[in-house]
């Protein structure tokens, strides 16, 4: 069998806590316990879960903490099927491929006063925000936990309620509170922070419009769409050996839509200068963005790492 | 006409002319994760680095799906490190260039298809590495363009042993 490529960090699980309210704690390790892919506070790592689903998780620990990643995650029965394949299917054990970290936090020697607003579970990334901050030292902050009536990962969350660095809002008993009082008037030396439901990040958004970007930091349960160039356009890679139409979506790669397609393609760079990708074209107007291949070299081929179309549907000698 | 490179008295003056060091050594076990220094490393004939991840054999590497045997050990210039910093502004560290061997006073682009002593192992140079977004994407900083060309240097391993921080790197004649 043909080797394929590594794409994730393989971790296993090395600990499994149930945390209460429906909440578990993984722990994720290298095989020989080596350090993991560096993280900044707040960071979030894609999950490949065995049934084949992708999920999304923010890492609990401290960038310090750094040959482990902790996930929380709460079990919700009515959810898209990550955190159920999490709580009933995975054991200590199991090898699960993550992806690298990404987000968080970049330290900003400018940030005097730190003001985090969590929902529920919201407050994972805050956890290893906060154990980062109070071990760093140097900077203030509050973190602001809104819950209904249970505090989520209560006993993670002791040591920094008995420092009197949480302040929680159950909103059974005194309503939601009023996001632009907690948040107050900022200024150039605090960052405002917020993750939760949809609801609660789209109100924090609008309390904080104004405010210079670099000083508000949002996290989503659910990654918003990505940023596309707006003059990127789909288009079909009509495969001329096998008959396939790939559709290329608008600033995606052709060599990820071919790579979705299971097309097999050689690469190795990926940037354009090595030529391992190089393919055929037959018909429509590529556009060019390789280093190596001479004029006459673009008119017959093309590098898919780069490539992109001019015209709607490319044919490539595949 | 310009396929090889002559023999005569000013090449091999020129052969002789460099004597180089080894500055850090780093492996690491599988793709993605971070280099780990290290004071000294064992290469293995024909195969690679003890415990790094394209020994062949085990095949753990972000590339190991392209199999080849000239990459059994990787090198990389000191000096491309102090370029990226007063060329580019570009702090890069040894330990994030993911080569195994970080050399000083060694014309790595000039010894491809030559023979050369790391210490007491004797490698074949190979071909030069390329730059890659997989680097870009684990470091997180833009080097990709700053790094054609003086990107290290593939290596197989002809004799093998282990090689220690401040071992000499001499020509083989």
């Amino acid at each position: 069998m043909k080797a394929r490529p590594i794409t994730t960090v393989k971790t296993v699980v090395a600990g499994i806590e149930e945390a209460g309210d429906g909440i578990k704690l993984f722990v994720l390790v290298d095989p020989d316990r080596w350090e993991l892919p560096p993280f900044k506070p707040g960071a979030h790592i894609d999950l490949h879960l065995p049934n084949g689903l992708v999920r999304t998780y923010s890492l609990c620990n401290e960038p310090a903490d750094s040959a482990r990643y902790v996930i929380a995650v709460k079990r919700e029965a009515e959810g898209r099927g990550g955190s159920r394949a999490l709580h009933d299917d995975v054991r200590i054990g199991d090898v699960v491929g993550v992806s690298l970290p990404r987000g968080g936090l970049a330290p900003d020697a400018r940030i005097a006063r730190y003001v985090l607003v969590a929902g529920g579970i919201g407050v994972t990334p805050f956890l290893s925000m906060a154990r980062h901050l109070e071990r760093t030292g140097g900077a203030e902050f509050t973190l602001h936990l809104i819950v209904r009536e249970e505090v989520p990962l209560s006993a993670h969350l002791g040591a920094l309620i008995e420092a009197g660095r949480v302040v929680v809002h159950r909103t059974s008993r005194t309503g939601r509170p009023d996001l632009a009082a907690l948040v107050g008037t900022g200024g150039a030396e605090t960052l405002v922070a917020c993750c939760g439901p949809e609801g609660m990040t789209d109100d924090f958004e609008r309390v904080t419009a104004a405010w210079p970007t670099a000083n508000v930091h949002i996290e989503r349960f659910v990654a918003p769409p990505p940023v596309i160039d707006p003059d990127a356009k789909p288009f079909t890679l009509s495969l001329a050996r096998t008959g396939t139409e790939i559709q290329v979506r608008a600033g995606q790669t052709m060599l990820a839509a071919l790579q979705e397609g299971g097309i097999d393609i050689a690469t190795s760079c990926c940037g354009g200068i090595c030529g391992a990708c190089k393919v055929g074209w037959i018909e429509g107007k590529p556009v060019h963005r390789d280093r190596i291949l001479s004029p006459y070299e673009r008119e017959r081929y093309l590098m898919v790492c780069v490539a992109g179309s001019e015209t709607e549907r490319l044919v490539l000698d595949l | 006409m310009l396929d090889t490179i002559g023999a005569g008295p000013a090449h091999n003056a020129v052969q002789l002319a460099w004597t180089g060091v080894v500055r850090f050594l780093h492996l690491t076990p599988r793709a993605f994760l971070p280099m780990r220094a290290a004071e000294t490393i064992t290469l293995v004939a024909g195969r690679g680095i003890e415990g790094d991840r394209y020994m062949i054999g085990n095949e753990e590497g972000f590339y190991s799906h392209k199999p080849e045997e000239g990459r059994q050990v990787t090198l990389f210039e000191l000096e491309t490190l102090v370029a990226l910093k007063r060329d580019a502004g570009i702090e890069l560290g040894p330990e994030e260039h993911r080569r195994n061997v970080t050399v000083e006073g060694v014309p790595l682009n000039h010894l491809v298809g030559r023979r050369f002593w790391l210490g007491e192992t004797l490698l074949e140079a190979t071909r030069l590495s390329i730059p890659c977004r997989h680097i870009e994407e684990i470091t997180g900083k833009a080097i990709f363009d700053p790094l054609i060309n003086r990107s290290g240097l593939n290596c197989k391993i002809l004799r093998g042993g282990i090689v220690k921080v401040g071992d000499a790197v001499r020509n083989a004649a």
